[in-house]
């Protein structure tokens, strides 16, 4: 009898799930506007301009069309369709564009949001609050700032001198590819936010820079980074000065550094590869005075020499290390220095450092940070350790 | 002087309550007028020794072995009988000397009951009546045509035993028999089934097996009152814990090694005549994923096949529903490339995924379910045109996507991969439920329907043993034989779930 009330139980159940099925989030994947490229703009109106590159699946999947091998400039051809609209704030802007579109705008495939230099300047808190609170946007999505053209120009470089079917994706692959160079820093949405809820700590994520030729936009540079104070873009940092920074923040994977100067000073080029960098950062309080002492270790192999030094000579081996930890020294210090005094923008998080280590300092010193940071001391020592030097140990001696 | 013979309908309302009487007319007019019309039944009148007593042989044509008969009980009585000059005694003393000197047969029993005697007639015994006395001799010839001892036809081993039970009690007990030589192996006999009478036989080792269990098998066995038992499978139904579960709470199998492996363990066997399958009580769910292979291949191969048979069970249970949940309402689940290629593949199908599922797995069931009653030369025809309609015409025809296609195949491919065939069938069943779930109501509809079925499944018992277990209840030393298999020399105890009066399996550690 018990089991008859079980199944006439379960019958009931699963009947009634028949009949009051709302199916209310039901998307049919064939209905869906998969965005891969988000990109926001400021007009001269001051209105929001949302800039999406939706994907065609069926262009996509038959394998380009007709316009994918000619150059792509009829816009049939494209696997792609790119929508704006505009809206006081983002949200605005948002619900605007899924009001225009024949399918409801699926935002979870988007890794890239790209950031307009103008936007980016006017500050970008709130555009950022909507994506945390909307389950739609990944956090995971990296944050890029455009520079040297409109994000429409970006969406449509065309696909015959970009490697990748669509800009996105070819975005996407150089974000994942610097990690061998480390010429930029770039950010996921989720460290952005992380980092702005840090007092007094400065974001900075990378910058894409539109390579143009007669006035196209032909291809794109993933090199340098934007520096944001709070939540407002204020400049940019060079290459070189964001692998110091990806340095002192220990993010360094990989990175090539070459010297133009041999062991005894005269012009050739040694070009070796760091594979490691690890920093300690260390607050030093004297009174009123805060410091830090910041220890960097490299490891690195010789990766290309224009000289005819033996590296394998313990004596050469260590001259050359002495002159990596120098050159590397002033790229820190030249970084920091830029950092401090053009930006006031503390992008390291030494502000964090120090409320980690010495909390009661922290306290005294955090409304008070602005005026504090720039002129801090920075006591750098570096210690480079050559490992490898290739396959090779002795110089190619050309006939 | 003959007595009155009792009125044919009164006979044929009483005869299993009368009993013989001395007169061998009367005797033979009982069983004429019960077996009349039969013609089938023969009845051999005779006359024995010089003193040429009557007597009545009956047996029926086609289950008594006729040179049998032959030769061990007609040639002795009629023609040894007449070369022996001496004073055959009357009454008892004749047929003492009748039983232990004349009749050549192995088993030969005295019966007085008209009702048993009708019985073992009818089961292909010989029946002896001779006049004056009022017992019958029950003479064992039992031999007709029957299936000849075959290859499995359901279950299939590359290594292993390869002879399947037939539909004979006898040889099938035989075979189990043959596996256990000791004593304590039992094979009791019982009856069921009004008109049938069929034999079952309840088979199992006295020191091993769980005496609550055996006595709760007798009981559901005798409690089964119906007119004919024609298959085991009738026995399933009557005698399962929970007959509303569409769980299969007892073990068949058509292999005499697996059963009697089985037994070893401590479970009970029931043997109906005429079906070919055994079943083993008490059943736990890990058991319906073991083949009986798993345990003649050497263990790495058996452990990572088990392995291999809970993906199946998985994939056949939850693949297309996990393809409707995503493609419906998780999309950010999928990969993005592939996300894309799907939403290209499903451009211009007008059904929603669910529906679209539903179709192809309707259409694969009814497929399977051709091909499995037709004869084989048209079962192929069928799976050809259905691997037309499922693989090429019903894409092209834009009814479904070609992903669905792929969902559907590995779904049908991973069901056969159960070895369990009535597990299977149950998976098959769960597997719409679950689908109609997830398209209503995506993961959180899978898993509302997996946790019911799982507690469900909890709840279920097989004669006192959990149906989970060694899982749950866990009994971490039993696991060693779920999920793997370990080494036959590492097996030191039976699985203490099944019983616990006996479960020493080795006396010694090895080494």
């Amino acid at each position: 009898m018990r089991g008859k009330k079980v199944v006439a139980m379960i019958l009931i159940l699963l009947t009634t799930l028949l009949v009051i099925e709302g199916c209310w989030d039901k998307r049919e994947i064939n209905q869906l506007a998969f965005v891969q490229g988000l990109g926001i703009e400021k007009g001269e109106d001051g209105m929001i301009h949302l800039v999406v590159e939706i994907l065609k699946p069926g262009l996509l999947a038959s394998g380009g069309g007709p316009g994918g091998g000619t150059g792509g400039g009829s816009a049939v051809g494209k696997p792609y369709a790119v929508f704006q609209a505009n809206g006081v704030d983002f949200a605005k802007a948002f619900a605007n564009l899924n009001d225009e579109l024949p399918r409801s705008l699926f935002m979870q495939y988007n890794e890239i949001i790209f950031l307009d230099e103008k936007f980016a300047r006017s500050g970008i808190y709130q555009t950022l609050d909507f994506m945390t609170r909307n389950p739609e946007f990944r956090r995971t999505a990296y944050i890029l700032v455009v520079t040297g053209g409109s994000i429409h120009e970006l969406f449509n470089i065309p696909s015959s001198s970009t490697l990748e079917r669509y800009p996105y994706k070819e975005v996407l692959g150089i974000i994942s590819n610097q990690a061998n160079t480390s010429s930029s820093y770039v950010c996921d949405l989720n460290e952005f936010i992380q980092t702005l809820e840090i007092p007094k700590k400065a974001p900075i994520t990378g910058k894409l820079e539109i390579v143009k030729k007669d006035g196209k936009a032909v291809g794109v540079r993933l090199v340098g980074s934007a520096v944001f104070d709070n939540d407002k873009l204020i400049g940019f940092l060079e290459e070189q000065d964001t692998k110091a920074v990806t340095v002192l923040m220990n993010k360094l994977k990989r990175s090539t550094l070459t010297l133009d100067k041999g062991l005894k000073g005269e012009k050739a080029h040694i070009s070796l590869v760091i594979t490691k960098a690890k920093t300690e950062i260390k607050p030093v309080v004297e009174g009123d005075k805060i410091s830090f002492n910041i220890k960097v270790n490299v490891e690195a192999y010789l990766n290309e020499q224009e000289t005819k030094y033996d590296i394998t000579e313990p004596e050469k081996l260590q001259q050359l290390e002495v002159i990596v930890s120098s050159k590397i020294k002033s790229a820190i210090e030249r970084a920091l220095n830029i950092l401090q005094k053009k930006y006031n923008a503390d992008v390291v998080g030494f502000v964090e450092i120090l409320h980690r280590s010495k909390p009661k300092v922290w306290k005294k010193v955090v409304e008070d940070w602005e005026n504090i940071y720039p002129d801090i001391k920075f006591n750098v020592t570096v210690k480079t350790h050559i490992r490898r030097s290739g396959l090779s140990s002795k110089p190619i001696h050309p006939r | 002087m003959a007595r009155k013979l009792p009125d044919p309908q009164y006979i044929r309302d009483n005869y299993e309550y009368m009993y013989l009487t001395k007169d061998l007319k009367e005797n033979t007019y009982i069983f004429n007028t019960l077996l009349a019309g039969n013609n089938d039944v023969v009845f051999r009148n005779i006359k024995i020794g010089r003193r040429k007593i009557p007597a009545c042989l009956i047996y029926i044509d086609g289950l008594a072995d006729k040179s049998l008969v032959a030769h061990n009980v007609l040639f002795p009585l009629m023609i040894e009988t007449q070369k022996i000059d001496e004073n055959p005694g009357t009454g008892d003393e004749f047929f003492e000397r009748v039983r232990e000197l004349f009749v050549t047969i192995g088993e030969v029993n005295v019966k007085d009951k008209i009702g048993d005697v009708m019985d073992d007639l009818l089961s292909g015994e010989t029946v002896l009546l001779i006049d004056g006395i009022k017992k019958a001799l029950i003479l064992s010839t039992k031999g007709w045509e029957g299936r000849n001892i075959s290859e499995s036809t359901t279950e299939s081993y590359v290594r292993g035993p390869k002879e399947a039970f037939v539909e004979t009690l006898r040889i099938n007990t035989s075979m189990l028999r043959r596996r256990i030589k000791h004593p304590d192996f039992v094979i009791e006999d019982m009856k069921i089934g009004k008109y049938s009478k069929t034999d079952v036989a309840i088979a199992y080792i006295k020191s091993i097996a769980d005496d609550k269990v055996l006595q709760e098998v007798k009981k559901r066995l005798k409690k089964i009152q119906i007119d004919g038992i024609i298959d085991s499978g009738y026995i399933e139904e009557f005698i399962e814990d929970n007959p509303f579960s569409p769980f299969p709470q007892i073990a068949h199998s058509e292999k005499p090694d697996r059963i009697a492996a089985e037994i070893l363990e401590g479970k009970v066997a029931i043997i109906v005549d005429g079906s070919p399958f055994v079943l083993t009580v008490p059943a736990v769910f890990a058991q319906f994923f073991q083949a009986g292979e798993d345990y003649y291949e050497r263990y790495f191969l058996s452990s990572a096949l088990r392995v291999l048979r809970i993906i199946a069970m998985i994939t056949a249970l939850l693949f297309p529903s996990i393809y409707i949940a995503e493609t419906t309402f998780h999309q950010e689940m999928i990969p993005t490339q592939l996300a894309i290629s799907i939403a290209a593949q499903r451009e211009g199908v007008p059904f929603p995924a669910l529906l679209e599922a539903l179709f192809m797995e309707v259409t694969f069931e009814i497929l399977r379910e051709a091909g499995i009653r037709l004869p084989m030369q048209v079962g192929q025809a069928v799976s050809i045109v259905g691997g037309l309609v499922i693989g090429q015409a019903a894409v092209q025809a834009g009814l479904v996507s070609p992903v669905m296609v792929i969902v559907v195949a590995m779904t049908g491919i991973a069901s056969f991969a159960i070895p369990a065939f009535n597990v299977a069938i149950t998976f098959r069943l769960l597997r719409f439920i679950i689908m109609i779930a997830a398209g209503t109501l995506g993961f959180f509809g899978i898993i509302m329907v997996i946790m019911m079925v799982l507690a469900h499944m909890a709840s279920l018992e097989s004669f006192g043993v959990p149906y989970l277990s060694p899982i749950t209840p866990c009994r971490s030393q039993e696991l060693t034989d779920v999920f793997m298999r370990v080494p036959w020399w590492a097996k030191i105890l039976r699985p203490r779930t099944i019983q616990r009066k006996n479960i020493i399996r080795q006396e010694d550690k090895r080494g």
